[in-house]
């Protein structure tokens, strides 16, 4: 009996922790669309209104009209998919050439690579700005792009390793028996099942791409080349207390399509994280 | 496999020679080393050297000096930024790692009694972690504001208590970081507590339900010792993660009031680009790097156990 009601009050207990926990994590974001759908007026009650009394969507109406919010939007989107693109076509090769190959220097080459992945962007971004603007690099989405993609790619490389890891070698073997080279088995039999992984470490890189600040913070100086995290960033140095809705709304603009695009494929990307922080 | 087989129908010269090119590592791993080595590693030998000189972003002419370090290391705002660094990075640390491991254990077992709601919570955690820094800070503050709309005060002014300077008092300003930042990052060390949690082996606990172990003991006795290495690790990660982070703060104090929310990246970014410093920036983007590739070494101290399994 007393091991019952043991397990009746842990139930209790983790209910409440849970809803504690839930409301810490959920509210911020509830409160920011309370936020966004408010009038003028009703901003000034604060939580009391918590559920706006005339909920409106004027404020994203407003914002969407601004004439450099769609820009900030389709840059943001662009910039991110371009290096989700160009993180793939670095780091699959070595990938593959990590799991496949036994070389002097392997084990070396990974752990400089997870070293490299622990230097702040701020630490490589100095000497960067300097040599983008020797090269005439400045305000080119080109050098921004070129910048995430080596953000990105020590992480990748070893998400899309420990993919390839799961795919058994005999595989492989059959394949360059049956008169395939590397590049073909890589083409053909690598690329295919890896398809999960593959998907998986570009939407992290979109997502890690999305929310990027310093990086066109201090390569672009064109507002019509800014990116969302940027254009928010500005776009924030504008408003005043009484604006304070339209902030709400272009920051709301700005967060759900990271949270589609992760919850979507969820699974899939921590099952790739997982697999990675356990196998190393 | 017979090699022999495949060598004596002989391909063309060309194909001999593209097998031979291919079954070498180095094309492979080409790319990944001309990225790593124009992004990373010039970057930070440039930063090395910067930090020998009196470079500025603005001025072309410069000079080797060791003027710059000894500025910058004894310059008297550094003990509290560090001070500021420390607070928040190792408020953050231990916020995070407990919060974490403390969803992760509920989230385990709720999944295991079916309660309702696991999922949810497991998923709102996450999506807190999906949110932009820029637009986490941009959240916050509406939450810490002082203005009528700000979420805290309003409902403190509704229950009748006084309300708090949330952002505007020095003392209370970088617990007010400290809270947003464990809001972010929670839900990181959740997924490896999960993970961790997951892979121990059940009739550990079976074993220990036999020897009559209550609840509290089987996590005291079983679970934290299990978990020691993923928890070194997630921590050494955690605390390198939030030693780089200052565009959730630029949003929510801008490393105000005063400098009580300045932490060293903040300082850095500061330093060189509103400063253009560039060679005092150096010398402490070359403090920062010694901190997190001190913590790597720890780390990586941590990984040859797993490749002898």
């Amino acid at each position: 009996m007393s091991g019952r009601t043991g397990t009746r009050l842990g139930d209790a207990l983790s209910y409440l922790f849970m809803l504690v926990m839930f409301v810490f994590f959920a509210g911020p974001l509830t409160y920011l669309l309370s936020m966004a759908l408010r009038d003028k007026r009703e901003v000034y009650r604060g939580a009391a209104r918590y559920i706006p009394d005339n909920p409106t969507i004027q404020n994203f109406i407003t914002v969407l009209n601004n004439s450099y919010f769609p820009i900030y939007l389709w840059n943001g989107l662009k910039l991110a998919a371009l290096s989700g693109l160009g993180v793939l076509i670095v780091a699959l090769p070595a990938a593959y050439a990590f799991s496949r190959f036994q070389f002097r220097g392997k084990g070396l080459s990974m752990m400089s690579l997870l070293l490299f992945q622990m230097i702040s962007p701020l630490v490589i971004m100095v000497p960067l700005y300097r040599y983008m603007n020797r090269l005439g690099l400045l305000d080119t989405h080109f050098a921004v792009v070129m910048v995430y993609i080596a953000l990105g790619v020590p992480l990748a490389t070893w998400l899309l390793k420990s993919t390839v890891d799961g795919i058994p070698r005999s595989l492989d073997e059959a394949a360059m028996i049956d008169g395939c080279n590397r590049f073909s088995v890589f083409w053909r039999i690598i690329l295919p099942l890896s398809a999960p992984g593959i998907a998986s470490v570009f939407i992290i890189t979109v997502i890690a791409g999305w929310s990027q600040f310093l990086v066109p913070f201090l390569l672009l100086t064109k507002n019509d080349l800014m990116p969302i995290g940027v254009g928010i960033f500005n776009f924030r140095g504008m408003q005043t207390d009484s604006s304070i809705q339209l902030l709400a709304a272009a920051c709301l603009i700005s967060v759900v399509p990271a949270i589609v695009a992760f919850l979507s494929l969820q699974r899939l990307i921590l099952g790739a994280m997982t697999s990675g922080a356990v196998k190393g | 496999m017979s090699p022999i087989a495949i060598e004596a129908d002989s391909p063309p010269q060309s194909r001999t020679f593209m097998r031979r090119f291919a079954g070498a590592p180095l094309p492979w791993i080409m790319p990944v080393i001309v990225v790593i080595g124009i992004f990373y590693l010039y970057p930070v030998i440039d930063v090395f050297r910067l930090s020998f000189t009196n470079a500025t972003l603005i001025g072309e002419n410069q000079q080797y000096t060791f003027g710059s370090i000894t500025n910058a290391l004894s310059s008297p705002q550094l003990p509290d930024i560090l001070w500021a660094t420390l607070i928040f990075v190792g408020g953050s640390v231990i916020g995070q790692q407990i919060l974490g491991l403390a969803v992760a254990v509920t989230v385990i077992r709720g999944e295991k009694r079916g309660l309702f709601g696991t999922t949810i919570l497991r998923t709102t955690a996450l999506v807190a972690w999906v949110v932009p820094g820029i637009a986490g800070g941009i959240i916050w503050q509406m939450l810490f504001s002082e203005a009528p709309y700000g979420a805290l005060n309003s409902i403190l002014r509704l229950m009748h208590m006084p309300t708090v300077a949330w952002l505007s008092d020095p003392a209370m300003a970088p617990w007010s970081t400290l809270i947003s930042n464990i809001w972010r990052g929670t839900a990181f060390s959740m997924v490896v507590m999960y993970a961790a949690l997951k892979s121990i082996d059940p009739s550990l606990y079976e074993a220990a339900e036999v020897d009559g172990a209550t609840a509290s003991q089987q996590f005291f006795f079983v679970t934290l010792p299990q978990l020691r290495a993923a928890i070194l690790v997630n921590m050494i990660l955690i605390t390198i993660q939030t030693v780089n982070t200052f565009d959730a703060i630029i949003t929510l104090t801008g490393g105000g009031p005063g400098r009580a929310t300045e932490v060293i990246s903040l300082y850095v970014f500061n330093i060189v680009f509103r400063n253009y410093d560039l060679s005092g920036g150096s010398v402490l983007s070359v403090l920062m790097l010694i901190i997190s590739l001190g913590l790597a070494f720890v780390y990586a101290s941590f990984l040859p156990k797993e490749e002898e399994q």
